[in-house]
C-alpha cells in the first residue's frame, strides 16, 4: 500500500515490492528480481544527497514495518541498475546504516537488518491503523477527496511537529537531516 | 585496486597550429566512475582518443591501466571504447557484431552478450543500422562490456539519446561498475565517460575532471570536491573584503553576493554570512565561468588566482 | 529496468597471447563478402561468356582452319570472331582496375569515412594486425581469382594465336594472360588500399585508384615492357610472326634514312612501291634500303610474363607494407 503520493518536496518514501511476489511493472522481463522487501526511489530535485535519501528510506521502512529484523536490503547492483546511480553512493549509504547499527553486511550474501527502529509495538500499530481508518471514513463522509485528505494530514503533521519542537532548519549543514519537515 | 586507470603527465595534442589539449596532468584512480566534463571543444574527445591509442601525443605522455602504453596489446585488451555516435557496422546484424567482436578479442562473454540483448529486446538478426539510436548505443555498450574490460571509456555516450534510453544506458554502465567483490569494495569495471551535460552528473560520477579550453581545471573525487567547497552568501559590500579562503567565483546582486570558496564545513563563517554546501552542477558551472581557477589534487598543482566578477 | 545479467569478472591473465591470426578470416569474409561477391560475379559472368563463345570458336577453328591460312578459315573463323575478340580484350583491360578500385579502395576508406575505425582499431587484435590480415587475405583471394580467370581467357585465345590473328606479345593481350593478369589485379588492389588510407573517403579513393592504375598500365604497355630484356637487333626480313617488333627503321648506305612511320616513309613508298605487290620492307630493300628492327622473340613471352609479374608483385608488397605502416603510425 502506498501512503506517499508525492507528498511535498523533500519527502522521500518507499513503496513496497508488493505482496504478490516482487514483480514490478517496470521490469520488462517480468521476473521476480529482488529478494528485498523494499525498493528505493530517488528524488533528484530534493537537494538531499542521494546516499542520505537511501538511508532515510531504510529508516522509514523500518519504522513503518516494511523491513523487519533479518530482512535483506536490495543488492548494490540492483539499486544501481534501477536508479542509475553511482555504486559508491549505495555503498556509502549502506556503510552509514552499518555505522548506525541498523544493518550488518554478510560477505558474499548482502546487507541485512539487524536492529529495528520501531518504537511502537505491533498491537499499538494495529490500533493506530484502525483509528486512522476510522478518521479516513469520517473525512470521506465529509466530502474530502484523496488529495484533500493528504493535504489536511500533511499540514496537521507539520503543525504538530512545529508546535512540539520549534523550527528544525539548521543553516545548511551538509549532513543535516530534513526528515519530518516538508 | 590502487592503480591509476589513466595517468597523464603534461599531455598535449596539437592539430596543425591549434592545441586541442595542453599541459594535461591527471591521475584517475581505478574503481571509480569518472566524468570528463567540459564545453564543446574543450578537448574531451582528444583526451579520450589519446588514452585509447587512437591518437599520438604531441607533448607529454599518457599511460593506462597502471603504466601501459595506450594502443599496446595489453592496453587494447583491458580497455573497451565506445566512441561518440557509437559506431557500429550498419550493415551487420547484432549477431554478426557479436561474432565479429568475439573474433577480434581474446576475451568475450558470449552468453552475457546474448542474454543482455535478449533482456533489452534487441533482435539478433536485424541490421544494426535499422535499430533505434538507443538500441545501437546499448548494442555498442553490450559489445564493450562483453569483452570484460578493466576500463570502459565512453565518449559522449548519451548525447543523442532520449531520456529513457539515457537512463537505461547509464544504468547498464553503472551496474557494470558495481560488480561484487565483497562488502565495501568495488571490483567491477572502472568507467571514464565524457559529457557536456551537467545534470545527473552528481548521481552518476564519483570522480570529476573538468576540462576547459584544452586544460584541466578541476580533478578529484566528487566527495572531496564537494566537501572542500562552500557557498557563502552575504552582503555584497563585504564581498571584496573576504580573504579568509580562496574564492573561486563571485555572483553579486545589488545587496547580496554569493561567493564560491574553497573551504570546508569546519572553516569559520564570517559574521553576517551564511554557508551552504554546493552541488556538483553549481560547482562545475562556477569553474567553467572562471577559466583561470583550478582545483587540482596534490600540493603545488592548484592555482589560486583572483577570479573575475560576474554581475547579475 | 533490470540489469541483472552481468559479465563474469575478468580473470587475471598471466601471459598476453595475441589474438590468433586465423580469427581474421571470418572477419574479413563477413565484412567484405559484398566486394568478394562482386568480384566473383564479374569474373563469373565473364567466364561464362568466354566459355560459351570459346567453345564455338574452338569448334569453328577446328573445322575451318586446316590449313590456318586458307580462305575458309578467314571466312568462317577470323572474319566471324574478330570483332568479338577485339571487344573482349579491350573490355578485359578494365577488369583489374575495377577489382582494385572496388575491392581495395573502400577497405580502409570506408572505415575512416564512417568512423567505424574507432571501433575496429580499439579491439584487442590491434590495428596493424587487423589491416595486414585483411589486406593479405583479400589480395591473395583476388589475385587467385584473377589468375584462374585468365587461364580460361588463354584457352579462349588459343585459336586466334594458331590462326595468326593475334600474337601473345600484343599490347592488349599480354597483360591479360595468366601471370600478368593476376599480378595487375594484385597491384590494382594494393593501389586501392593505399589510396583508401591516404584519401580517407571512398569515392575519391576509387577515382584515384582508377587513375593511378590507368597511368601505370599505360606507362608499362607503351614504354616499360619492351625493355625487360634488351631487344634483339636484326635486318632479316623473314622474322617469324610471333616476334614483337619494338621499333623499326630503314637505313641506306649505312646511315639512317627513314623511320618506320611518318610522312617520309609514306613518300618513299609512294615513290618506289606504289605498284609493287611486295611488303613495304621487301620493296624498299630492292631499292637500296636496309630494314632494321629491334624485336623481342616470341620465345621470351614467358620470361616477360614472369618479369612483369615479379615487379608488380614487388610493387604490391611495397604498397601493402606502406599501407600497414601508415595505419600503424598515423593517428585518428
Amino acid at each position: 500500500m502506498d501512503i506517499d503520493k508525492g507528498i511535498g518536496k523533500g519527502r522521500v518514501g518507499v513503496s513496497p515490492a508488493g505482496a504478490g511476489g516482487g514483480d514490478r511493472s517496470t521490469a520488462p522481463s517480468g521476473r521476480a528480481t529482488a529478494a528485498s522487501p523494499i525498493e528505493f526511489r530517488l528524488d533528484a530535485a530534493s537537494g538531499v544527497p542521494t546516499y542520505l535519501q537511501l538511508v532515510h528510506q531504510v529508516e522509514h521502512a523500518l519504522r513503518l514495518g516494511y523491513l523487519k529484523l533479518g530482512d535483506q536490503l536490495p543488492k548494490v547492483r540492483d539499486v544501481v541498475a534501477s536508479l542509475a546511480i553511482n555504486p559508491n553512493t549505495v555503498l556509502k549509504a549502506y556503510k552509514e546504516l552499518e555505522t548506525k547499527g541498523l544493518t550488518a553486511g554478510r560477505p558474499g550474501q548482502g546487507t541485512f537488518i539487524q536492529a529495528t527502529l520501531s518504537q511502537v509495538a505491533l498491537p499499538e500499530l494495529t490500533a493506530l491503523r484502525r483509528s486512522l481508518l476510522g478518521w479516513l471514513g469520517t473525512a470521506d463522509g465529509a466530502g474530502l477527496d484523496e488529495d484533500g485528505m493528504v493535504a489536511l494530514f500533511t499540514s496537521a503533521l507539520r503543525d504538530f511537529y512545529e508546535r512540539r519542537s520549534g523550527s528544525r532548519t539548521r543553516g545548511g549543514a551538509a549532513s543535516g537531516e530534513t526528515e519530518g519537515v516538508a | 585496486m590502487s592503480m591509476n586507470v589513466i595517468e597523464a603527465t603534461g599531455l598535449g595534442k596539437r592539430y596543425g597550429s591549434t592545441w586541442a589539449l595542453r599541459e594535461c596532468t591527471l591521475a584517475i584512480p581505478a574503481g571509480h566512475v569518472a566524468a570528463l566534463v567540459g564545453p564543446n571543444g574543450a578537448g574531451k574527445t582528444t583526451l579520450l582518443n589519446l588514452a585509447v591509442g587512437l591518437a599520438e601525443p604531441s607533448a607529454g605522455g599518457v599511460t593506462v591501466l597502471g603504466g601501459l602504453p595506450p594502443g599496446s596489446p595489453a592496453a587494447l585488451d583491458g580497455i573497451a571504447f565506445v566512441a561518440q555516435d557509437t559506431p557500429v557496422y550498419k550493415n551487420l546484424s547484432a549477431a554478426d557484431m557479436l561474432h565479429l567482436t568475439r573474433n577480434l578479442n581474446r576475451r568475450f562473454d558470449q552468453r552475457y552478450a546474448e542474454a543482455r540483448l535478449a533482456e533489452l529486446g534487441i533482435p539478433l538478426n536485424r541490421k544494426a543500422g535499422k535499430l533505434s539510436g538507443g538500441q545501437q548505443a546499448q548494442l555498442a555498450l553490450t559489445l564493450a562490456l562483453a569483452r570484460r574490460p578493466r576500463l570502459l571509456v565512453l565518449d559522449e555516450p548519451v548525447a543523442m539519446l532520449d531520456p529513457v534510453a539515457r537512463h537505461d544506458f547509464m544504468a547498464t554502465v553503472l551496474a557494470a561498475a558495481a560488480a561484487e567483490k565483497g562488502e565495501g569494495e568495488l571490483g567491477g569495471v572502472s568507467v571514464v565517460l565524457s559529457s557536456h551535460v551537467l545534470t545527473e552528473l552528481e548521481r552518476v560520477a564519483d570522480y570529476l575532471i573538468l576540462l576547459s579550453q584544452g586544460r584541466v581545471q578541476v580533478a578529484g573525487e566528487v566527495d572531496d570536491l564537494l566537501a572542500s567547497h562552500r557557498m557563502l552568501t552575504g552582503p555584497a559590500a563585504e564581498a571584496d573584503k573576504y580573504a579568509e579562503r580562496p574564492v573561486v567565483h563571485v555572483r553579486r546582486g545589488e545587496a547580496q553576493a554569493h561567493l564560491l570558496v574553497r573551504a570546508t564545513a569546519d572553516d569559520p563563517v564570517p559574521p553576517g554570512w551564511e554557508a551552504h554546501p554546493v552541488g556538483l552542477e553549481e560547482l562545475t558551472l562556477a569553474y567553467l565561468r572562471e577559466p583561470g581557477a583550478a582545483a587540482l589534487p596534490g600540493p603545488g598543482r592548484g592555482r589560486h588566482t583572483q577570479p573575475s566578477e560576474v554581475t547579475q | 529496468m533490470t540489469a541483472l545479467t552481468m559479465p563474469a569478472r575478468p580473470k587475471h591473465d598471466a601471459g598476453l597471447r595475441p589474438v590468433p591470426w586465423r580469427r581474421m578470416a571470418w572477419v574479413t569474409w563477413r565484412q567484405h563478402r559484398a566486394a568478394l561477391g562482386g568480384v566473383a560475379a564479374l569474373l563469373g559472368a565473364l567466364a561464362v561468356y568466354l566459355w560459351l563463345t570459346g567453345l564455338q570458336i574452338h569448334h569453328s577453328y577446328a573445322t575451318a582452319c586446316h590449313p590456318a591460312s586458307s580462305i575458309a578459315c578467314t571466312i568462317n573463323f577470323t572474319g566471324r570472331y574478330a570483332t568479338s575478340v577485339n571487344v573482349v580484350r579491350v573490355f578485359l583491360q578494365a577488369v583489374p582496375a575495377l577489382i582494385g578500385a572496388f575491392a581495395g579502395a573502400p577497405l580502409l576508406a570506408r572505415e575512416l569515412e564512417t568512423g567505424t575505425f574507432r571501433f575496429a582499431w580499439t579491439q584487442g587484435i590491434g590495428r596493424w594486425r587487423w589491416t595486414l590480415a585483411k589486406l593479405v587475405l583479400l589480395a591473395v583471394v583476388v589475385a587467385a581469382a584473377a589468375g584462374a580467370f585468365s587461364v580460361l581467357f588463354s584457352w579462349y585465345l588459343r585459336p586466334f594465336f594458331a590462326a595468326g590473328y593475334a600474337i601473345p606479345f600484343a599490347t592488349d593481350v599480354f597483360d591479360l594472360r595468366e601471370v600478368a593478369f593476376a599480378a595487375w589485379t594484385l597491384a590494382a588492389f594494393a593501389i586501392g588500399a593505399l589510396a583508401g588510407m591516404l584519401i580517407r573517403r571512398v569515392v575519391p579513393a576509387i577515382a584515384a585508384t582508377l587513375t593511378a592504375y590507368a597511368g601505370l598500365a599505360l606507362a608499362t604497355a607503351l614504354y616499360l615492357r619492351q625493355h625487360y630484356m634488351t631487344p634483339l637487333l636484326t635486318s632479316k626480313l623473314n622474322l617469324p610472326g610471333s616476334a614483337w617488333i619494338v621499333s623499326q627503321w630503314y637505313t641506306k648506305g649505312g646511315k639512317f634514312a627513314l623511320p618506320a612511320r611518318g610522312s617520309q616513309i609514306v613518300n618513299a613508298l609512294q615513290h618506289f612501291c606504289s605498284s609493287s605487290r611486295l611488303s613495304p620492307a621487301q620493296c624498299l630493300s630492292q631499292h637500296g634500303y636496309t630494314w632494321w628492327a629491334r624485336y623481342q622473340p616470341g620465345s621470351r613471352f614467358w620470361p616477360f610474363q614472369w618479369i612483369e609479374g615479379g615487379w608488380l608483385l614487388a610493387l604490391s608488397v611495397l604498397l601493402i607494407a606502406a599501407t600497414v605502416w601508415l595505419v600503424r603510425r598515423r593517428a585518428a
